[in-house]
């Protein structure tokens, strides 16, 4: 699909692309670009609004209903998918920001601002989605209160830090990084009165930017990190594979892991939905951190299980072994494969790695929490019907956000010569873009 | 408008990251000052006051006395859905059981023994480690309590106990965590022994200081040599010690008491976070070296923006 090339204010042309080996697409992704053409509304949609709405309509009754006839968990295997799947290894996913965050700002990968925002709304969505799961999922949340309260601070629980510090990342860190989607909207649809309040303002919002991203990066090394240091108060519970003192660590560069894999993967299959063009610069890019970063797990891995001498436990063929070999496979391929440029610039082979990498991250956070997780008592749990559904629901909504978000703000990349600053009006029009609104003169500055 | 062509001196950086360090740090420290790494020694000692009980295995005959007395003191309804509606019969600890005695019989041989399940009362809870508000506390006596007011019901204390004691009220609105608590408020408060040690007609469990109790479970195992089982006393070292102590002549594992290391669960969770989160060095410090090269690199960019802004004519994007 081409886009219509829509004349601008001042004539901007795409430098032309410098790759060498002819072998993929190749555009320059240079800011976000709204979608712009296509129905909103499509079968697939409706189905997952439905789910998601169906999963809402059962959280809703779970608040006039006490948690026992809505899951299968039990005193035994008290934290159940919502917990270790929604939270735990979904967060993972929505690491992005963190991930690409760090990487673009802290060690200045100047390509991945471009993709930025698709990280950070997919990872605002992941962490949103996550606190609502554990709305639903704590059993006394009208004490949840204490949280304002220091002096109740129990400050060594690992629990603490997360109950604070998730619902403070997404609330006011990730919303911060995620308010210029929202105000350049406004700026570019609104009325002048809007455009000069936002003339006003965002200078502001650009002077507290570099401050606000230090919190944005220090807070969720903090809990991802903690998500594992939950774990090492359950003990022999956990298989000794995966119990371990370095579990924090692990945790947290699983999780840059999955953030890494998980922008990639969503980039690649989110172009190929909407016939974008790829920029071979910053997969490469992407999938090069992401293979550093796998090696890098595998290597705190490998050092952690020889420290405790649990290499033998690695290799029993056993069903926690094989559990093992499979989790450390799926990332062993995708660090290996990046290693080639020619692999790192194929948009197929991209796609499929970057889905194993996500799946081995994805891997290591849930089973420790679950399949590895064998208290004495043998009771067993199965996350039951309505969990499952509940679960399903939340990651519904979050894909229908995201699709919402991508159509009717500029968050996917693409080339600024595609997109003439119009926005789809908010609705069910499937209808192209409105026409421009004509500005007389360039835009000094958005948002 | 022009205000971000004139990018900030470093020393005003610096004032404001310090500044929010500063503000951050007003709010947390005040509870984190309290916490030192001795808070979780890796082989806790027992307060002065603890007090414990000693089941002896061999002792009890069974006759569970102390499950009504428990019930009755804790104000906890019968469990009837097993005996249908008849007797209390419950299948393990559970919402409505806090105590409970059960039976363990080998399959093949003719071996059994009852053990009397209930809170340990840690000397290190592990609970009392992870609940995030201080719900469960360790109070006096060693007793380990349940604040309802402070509960936010994430279970974290269930994942955590190593003895798999507190319960979840799956079925209530308004769950509680249901677990022993030394009958502190009904009885212990009131310098009465708890409920279930009264109630016990065999004196297979009694009720006593920690220490002494100790030492007269050692004198048991002293006086009849091979007759308890790996001759030591369940719970003086386990998981850092507890303040429940057992005597057993059949395996702790097969009666269902785990096989525990005997350094304290908080100890290992805490000895490296408790370092970093002290006075939030760690955060405070990640968040300085951040910032720093932040500063660095938003600079750069600024200047790229700029330049890119003059030449296309459009705002760059954050």
């Amino acid at each position: 699909m081409s886009f219509p090339s829509i004349p601008n204010p001042v004539e901007t042309t795409t430098p032309a692309s410098s790759d060498e080996r002819g072998a993929t697409l190749i555009n320059h992704w240079q800011s976000g670009v709204p979608v712009t053409v296509g129905p909103v509304l499509t079968p697939l949609l409706v189905l997952l609004m439905m789910l998601a709405s169906l999963g809402l309509v059962l959280a809703g009754m779970r608040l006039v209903s006490p948690l026992g006839p809505f899951s299968a968990m039990n005193s035994v295997y008290a934290w159940g998918i919502w917990k270790t799947f929604n939270v735990m290894t979904l967060t993972a996913l929505g690491s992005g920001p963190l991930a690409l965050g760090m990487a673009a700002w802290v060690f200045n990968r100047q390509k991945l601002h471009v993709v930025m925002r698709t990280a950070l709304v997919s990872g605002f969505l992941f962490y949103a989605t996550g606190l609502i799961a554990l709305g639903f999922d704590v059993g006394r949340p009208w004490n949840f209160y204490s949280a304002l309260m220091p002096w109740r601070w129990n400050s060594e629980s690992a629990m603490l830090e997360i109950s604070i510090c998730m619902p403070l990342y997404c609330a006011l860190f990730l919303s911060f990084e995620i308010l210029p989607l929202f105000l350049e909207r406004l700026y570019y649809t609104g009325n002048e009165k809007a455009r000069a309040f936002l003339r006003h303002i965002s200078p502001r919002i650009r002077k507290a930017y570099p401050f606000v991203i230090i919190g944005a990066y220090v807070i969720p090394l903090m809990h991802q990190s903690s998500l594992g240091g939950l774990l090492l108060l359950a003990g022999d519970k956990i298989d000794p594979l995966w119990q371990s003192p370095a579990m924090p660590w692990l945790y947290l560069i699983a999780a840059a892991l999955c953030g890494f894999a998980f922008t990639l993967f969503l980039l690649l299959i989110v172009c190929l939905r909407y016939s974008r063009k790829l920029d071979g610069d910053v997969l490469s890019e992407l999938a090069n951190l992401l293979s550093g970063m796998c090696f890098f797990f595998l290597l705190v891995r490998a050092v952690d299980l020889t420290l405790r001498g649990q290499l033998h436990a690695a290799f029993a063929f056993n069903k926690m072994s094989i559990l093992f070999l499979l989790e450390t496979s799926l990332i062993l391929v995708p660090a290996v494969v990046f290693r080639f440029r020619r692999a790192r610039r194929t948009p197929r082979v991209l796609l499929n790695m970057s889905a194993l990498a996500c799946l081995g991250g994805m891997l290591y956070r849930f089973i420790p929490t679950s399949i590895a997780y064998a208290p004495m008592r043998s009771t067993s749990y199965f996350p039951s019907v309505p969990e499952l559904l509940m679960a399903g629901g939340y990651i519904s909504l979050g894909i229908v956000a995201f699709v919402f978000a991508i159509n009717y703000f500029a968050v996917l990349p693409g080339e600024s010569s595609t997109w003439d600053h119009s926005f789809r009006p908010f609705g069910w029009h499937t209808a192209t873009a409105a026409p421009t609104t004509s500005l007389s003169k360039p835009l000094e500055r958005g948002a | 408008m022009n205000i971000l062509t004139v990018p900030i001196t470093r020393r005003q950086a610096f004032k404001a990251m310090l500044g929010i360090g500063g503000s951050v740090a007003s709010a947390v420290l005040p509870m984190s000052a309290e916490a030192s790494v001795e808070e979780h020694p890796e082989f806790p000692v027992a307060s002065p006051d603890a007090v414990a009980m000693l089941y002896d295995s061999t002792i009890c005959t069974g006759c569970k006395a102390c499950m009504p007395a428990c019930n009755e003191a804790n104000n906890l309804p019968a469990d009837t859905q097993l005996s249908g509606g008849i007797w209390d019969m419950p299948t393990g600890l559970n919402a409505q059981t806090k105590n409970i005695i059960e039976l363990y019989q080998d399959p093949k041989s003719d071996e059994f023994a009852f053990v009397k399940k209930q809170c340990m009362h840690c000397l290190d809870p592990a609970c009392v480690t992870g609940c995030p508000f201080g719900s469960l506390k360790k109070v006096d006596f060693g007793a380990v309590t349940w604040n309802s007011s402070l509960c936010i019901g994430c279970r974290y204390c269930e994942v955590a106990c190593p003895f798999e004691v507190p319960q979840f009220e799956w079925k209530a609105l308004n769950p509680k965590i249901v677990k022993c608590e030394f009958c502190y408020d009904q009885r212990l408060k009131e310098d009465l022994q708890p409920a279930c040690t009264a109630a016990c007609p065999t004196g297979a469990v009694i009720f006593g200081k920690r220490d002494v109790l100790l030492v007269q479970a050692k004198d048991r195992i002293a006086a009849t040599p091979d007759k308890y089982y790996e001759n030591r006393v369940y719970g003086e070292h386990e998981a850092g010690g507890t303040q429940v102590l057992y005597l057993s002549s059949v395996s702790f594992q097969k009666i269902g008491l785990p096989k525990l290391g005997n350094a304290s669960l908080g100890h290992y969770a805490t000895k490296v976070t408790s370092v970093i989160y002290k006075w939030l060095g760690g955060p405070i410090l990640m968040a300085g070296v951040l910032g720093f090269a932040i500063r660095r690199n938003w600079r750069r960019h600024e200047l790229e923006r700029l330049d890119h802004e003059k030449k296309t004519g459009f705002p760059d994007q954050l």
